[in-house]
């Protein structure tokens, strides 16, 4: 068929109920010659996600809803034709690297596509093995997916829409949940795709990893896209009006060291050389350090580092082989876990897997109520300090994902603790909740709390924390001021942080 | 060379019948034996080992429940046979993907909806086991008595709500991958070629003479 657009959307409006009077996508119009690579970009409910699914049909057959205009992709309408008929021409790859891959082997997961098609197995073999070692992922073929790593899933995933040579690849927030050197594979698979001469689009809030990247920046901003432009020209004040991630351009920020709590302040927990295995392999190593009321320390390092498994360790959920863990003045191997949820919250990273409760209010004083210390006045203060007085009646689980963690932090703090731990709070989150968390966190350390962040997100973590520790492979392998240790480039290449892109040249 | 998916299953349904209709220990005894050989020549004891201390706790609960309608030799035979039937179970589905099996039952005339439902239940039994993990520990951290013990049950909610929306959730957006992949698709081939050879043939014939044998000498 002849076309001149790989893609080509005019006028283009949708709502998901037809009686919603205002429409998610308003107006977009959008079109690429054969070989570009476009970032998506916008805050949070901007329509970017909406917009990825109407460039395979997902929007509006698998949808519903209504829409306008037309969407074309190699010239086909895809607001006509069925998602199984844009299957050769649209590769769709979504956020949510465990709920998209679903065969027992990878080597499965890549065909699927090509059995849809109906190619012989011979053809499905060879395309296979072809796609599997362009993306240097050929030695994990017989894996079962769901042993591999977040990245690995990704690349998979990606490996599985270019196995059908599509003329578009779509990306939504593929870099959302992994870490920086899942992120640089991604990257480079991408830029190879992206040679042989494939379009592709990229829907993402983490601007420092795309932008080096593409040819054209398309800012969604309600349902419309208000600029179109070669990331150079991507103005600073755009940044702020739209809700993206931080200035990119701007004067390069200084050197922040924030100011930890007073020398005297009273320790809130101290760690001392614990080591934890399970299943015969080892998760932590001699690990020690103390967190002072007030003091916000970064927990950093790759996924699998034993960030999360230390994190366990702080209210008992794991229990140290060896080594002792002080908790508020108790020893924790003495405790059993509701005592030490009294003085330590955590806000694990899906915030999903909390709620139970019918309404935004409940949910929050779950804990304090088991926990029979429920306090008016301090619920109350947590509301307003994360801006829940709207959201109270309403069912947590239908908020959207950045209102859902607001309320997942405001109940680990329920009960009132001493120490506040999260769990990677910034995954998927637009620019606009990382600074309202940074202005959470100020507040809460000012109020004596002491705060322990457990990110892969060096951009945040030096943004926040008066310490970093860093770990790879269940051990800290460098700690103390962030400045310190992001210039301690053996160690920060060891738990696979390289510095991104921006803070490369002034580390 | 492996067998064909469907020549697995037939003679896992044969040793099953099989079982059931073994009254003796020794019998019992000769074909356990020969599925542990199967095991061993396979390499997967040791997985084995560990699905065996899965099952050994039921096996011994069923025969508790006999014994105390019957007598303890019924009791032990009939603990045994539920080793037996789990141990073929672990030789087929480790020797047998969930693919293969999906594919080769709609070979056979299964509808491809209902194959593959089964077997992405199959995949995500381990993923949905890490997801209860992850609410039990958001629960408790904040300080939910829900676990091990008598509370659990007043509790129960806490776990399976979480659970219920996060696979409904997950439900939706493998629907929408699936989708993307072209799973509707009509016209659907196979990676593999899926075909009874003279090997499956000769397997499955032995197989019903072997049973057939059983039966016969049961008679007599």
């Amino acid at each position: 068929m002849h076309y001149s657009h790989t893609i080509k959307i005019s006028s283009l409006k949708y709502s998901y109920r037809e009686e919603t009077a205002f429409p998610v996508l308003n107006g977009i119009d959008l079109t690429s010659g054969e070989n570009e690579y476009i970032l998506l970009c916008g805050a949070s409910g901007s329509g970017k996600s909406t917009l990825c699914r109407t460039f395979n049909g997902l929007i509006p057959h698998f949808y519903g809803g209504s829409l306008e205009g037309y969407v074309r992709i190699a010239g086909v309408d895809t607001t006509i034709r069925t998602v199984g008929d844009m299957l050769e021409l649209v590769g769709m790859v979504f956020q949510n690297p465990e709920a998209q891959l679903f065969c027992s082997t990878v080597e499965h997961e890549i065909a699927f596509g090509l059995e849809s098609l109906g190619l012989a197995p011979s053809e499905i073999k060879s395309r296979v093995k072809r796609a599997a070692e362009k993306l240097s992922i050929a030695d994990l073929l017989h894996r079962n997916p769901h042993t591999l790593s977040d990245g690995e899933k990704q690349l998979v995933a990606i490996a599985a829409a270019t196995a059908l040579s599509p003329k578009l690849i779509v990306l939504d927030e593929p870099y959302a949940n992994l870490d920086p050197s899942n992120v640089q594979g991604v990257r480079c698979a991408l830029k190879e795709i992206r040679r042989q001469g494939v379009c592709i689009v990229i829907a993402e809030h983490r601007l420092h990893y795309t932008l080096p990247d593409v040819d054209r920046v398309a800012v969604i901003h309600n349902g419309r896209i208000v600029i179109d432009t070669p990331p150079a020209l991507l103005l600073p004040r755009y940044v702020k009006e739209y809700g993206l991630e931080f200035p990119l351009y701007g004067p390069r920020e200084e050197k922040i060291e924030i100011p930890g709590p007073p020398p005297g302040a009273e320790t809130v927990l101290s760690v001392e050389n614990i080591s934890f295995s399970r299943n015969g392999t080892s998760l932590l190593k001699d690990i020690s350090f103390t967190l002072r009321k007030g003091e916000c320390i970064a927990v950093l390092g790759a996924n699998g580092a034993g960030k999360t498994t230390l994190l366990k360790h702080i209210n008992g959920l794991y229990r140290p082989d060896k080594g002792k863990i002080t908790l508020m003045e108790l020893d924790t191997s003495q405790k059993k876990i509701p005592e030490l949820a009294r003085y330590a919250g955590i806000a694990f990273q899906n915030p999903d897997s909390q709620f139970f409760k019918l309404n935004v209010r409940d949910e929050i004083s779950a804990g304090a109520d088991a926990l029979n210390c429920y306090d008016e006045k301090w619920i109350n203060s947590l509301v307003d300090l994360f801006g829940l007085e709207k959201l109270l009646k309403r069912a947590p689980y239908r908020l959207s994902g950045g209102e859902k963690k607001r309320v997942a932090f405001a109940s680990a703090l329920a009960a009132k603790p001493a120490v506040l731990a999260l769990d990677e709070p910034t995954a998927g989150q637009d620019a606009r909740f990382r600074s309202a968390l940074s202005g959470f966190l100020s507040e809460l350390t000012a109020e004596g709390i002491a705060v322990l962040l457990v990110t892969h997100d060096l951009l945040f973590a030096k943004q926040n924390a008066h310490r970093f520790l860093l770990m790879a492979k269940g051990k800290i392998i460098s700690e103390g001021t962030p400045g310190k240790v992001i210039s301690d480039k053996t160690a920060m290449r060891l738990a696979g942080l390289l510095p991104a892109e921006r803070m490369k040249d002034d580390a | 060379m492996t067998l064909d998916p469907r020549t697995k299953l037939l003679l896992s349904v044969f040793y099953v019948i099989l079982v059931v209709f073994s009254y003796e220990l020794l019998p019992l005894l000769f074909e356990w034996v020969f599925i542990l050989l199967l095991i061993l020549i396979a390499g997967k004891t040791k997985e084995h080992l560990r699905w065996f201390k899965a099952v050994a706790p039921m096996a011994i609960f069923f025969g508790a429940v006999v014994w105390w309608s019957s007598d303890g030799k019924s009791a032990f035979i009939a603990g045994f046979k539920l080793v037996n039937i789990a141990s073929v179970f672990f030789a087929f589905f480790t020797s047998t993907s969930p693919e293969d099996l999906g594919n080769a039952l709609v070979k056979a005339g299964m509808p491809y909806p209902v194959a593959f439902v089964m077997s992405v239940s199959l995949q995500f039994v381990p993923v949905m086991a890490r997801k209860a993990g992850n609410v039990l520990d958001a629960q408790r951290s904040r300080g939910i008595p829900i676990g091990p013990g008598l509370k659990a049950v007043r509790y129960f909610h806490v776990l399976l709500v979480p659970v219920l929306i996060q696979s409904i959730r997950l439900a939706e957006e493998l629907a929408e991958a699936m989708e993307s992949r072209g799973f509707g698709r009509p016209g659907r081939t196979f990676l593999k070629d899926y075909k009874m050879r003279p090997a499956d043939w000769i397997a499955v014939f032995t197989g019903m003479l072997l049973l057939a044998a059983f039966f016969l000498l049961r008679q007599s």
